[in-house]
């Protein structure tokens, strides 16, 4: 009986083995060059050893979270210390009627050098938008007039939503269907990751990224 | 009365051990290797791991990296028991308990529509009833075959010699 055992458990490892051989042959995975990097919506040094890509949507309420909460530490003790550079990619979900409205003026606040400021009050304020759909209105709160009329005019140009659908693309190539999705570029090799990040856990993560030789 | 060797719940055991096996061993092996050849530092792998974990926010930052640090290597050390057979009844009941848990996780996150990824295995892959659908199954597998392990104990193994004729 034990001899039995003992060949049934031997066959069975062996089986393992060879089925891990063959996952250890998986192909390489290395990270693509960065493609339509909108200097407005990138944040720190381009030489970071760390780049961050974050797909986004306005109306996502856990994009909200990691924004307001995991984003702001962030930004001080990594984007700002040159660790990690951080780009803000918009991802509209089609199930959001008001995302691609507010991915446009955060755009077009973007180019009058307004992102931060549009951005935090567009996730701030998002239930009061997104039940409205008074986009405008929240981002005329913390523009001035003149910045405003600019904004309104570029949303209305048309030719954001070119940038935003390549975002969108370039989403897809990294087979992003939900958000926040984050992509970590490191060291040749690409992390992708759905859902929001508490700000401890994250700090591991990049202080091992970081630690790499 | 003895058991047959070939019945359905001794069927069931074997079914159930190498597919939780199969399952246990690769997940834990793609958590650390993540599917990448040359495989990421380990540390790189256990931290990015535990952003998985911590993304179903049912555990506390310390909890979740020791059960990050841990459960990969718990998920290979199980699987391999499973397949040897060694006190097989303690592993399965173990093995049963953490489908469980998985089970609950991933029905809880689902039901909260938590947008994040399952974590199961090295792959990015978004958390939907098929997934539910997926550990449910795994879950009535590893159930059925603690279950019937136990019927099976107490029933003289088919390959044992049969007993002498007390005199």
């Amino acid at each position: 009986m034990n001899h039995r055992r003992i060949l049934a458990g031997s066959l069975l490892l062996s089986l393992f083995v060879a089925f891990a051989v063959l996952v250890a042959r998986a192909a390489p995975q290395y990270s693509p060059d960065i493609p339509d990097v909108d200097p407005h919506k990138a944040f720190g040094s381009k030489n970071a050893p760390v780049t961050m890509e974050v797909f986004s949507d306005f109306q996502c309420p856990a994009c909200k979270t990691l924004f307001t909460t995991t984003n702001r530490r962030l930004m001080d003790d990594y984007v700002g210390m040159g660790k990690v550079y951080l780009i803000h990619r918009d991802f509209p979900l089609p199930t959001h009627a008001h995302s691609r409205v507010a991915a446009r003026y955060a755009r077009a606040a973007a180019q009058l050098g307004k992102v931060e400021p549009v951005e935090q009050a567009l996730f701030q304020n998002q239930e009061k938008w997104e039940q409205s759909g008074d986009v405008d209105g929240t981002v005329a709160a913390v523009l001035s007039a003149p910045e405003m009329t600019k904004v309104r005019a570029l949303v209305k140009g048309g030719a954001l939503d070119a940038a935003i659908d390549k975002d969108y693309a370039l989403g897809q190539t990294y087979r992003v269907n939900q958000t926040p999705t984050t992509v970590f570029h490191c060291k040749g090799r690409t992390y992708p990751y759905s859902g929001v990040m508490t700000y401890d856990i994250l700090k591991q993560f990049l202080d091992q990224l970081l630690s790499q030789k | 009365m003895q058991s047959s060797p070939l019945n359905v719940r001794r069927a069931i055991i074997w079914i159930g051990r190498l597919v939780l096996a199969g399952s246990f061993i690769y997940a834990g092996y793609a958590k650390l290797t993540m599917d990448m050849h040359p495989r990421p530092p380990l540390g790189v792998a256990l931290s990015f791991f535990a952003l998985q974990v911590d993304s179903y926010q049912i555990l506390p930052s310390w909890s979740v990296m020791f059960v990050a640090n841990t459960l990969p290597f718990a998920e290979i050390g199980l699987g391999l028991l499973l397949l040897i057979g060694w006190r097989f009844r303690i592993w399965a009941t173990l093995v049963t308990l953490i489908m469980l848990g998985f089970f609950v996780a991933v029905v809880r996150s689902y039901a909260l529509g938590l947008q994040i990824n399952c974590g199961c295995f090295a792959t990015p892959e978004p958390l939907t009833i098929k997934t539910v659908i997926r550990d449910g199954a795994l879950v009535a597998l590893a159930l059925l075959m603690t279950i019937f392990a136990f019927i099976e104990a107490r029933q003289p193994h088919p390959w044992s010699a049969p007993e002498k004729a007390s005199t």
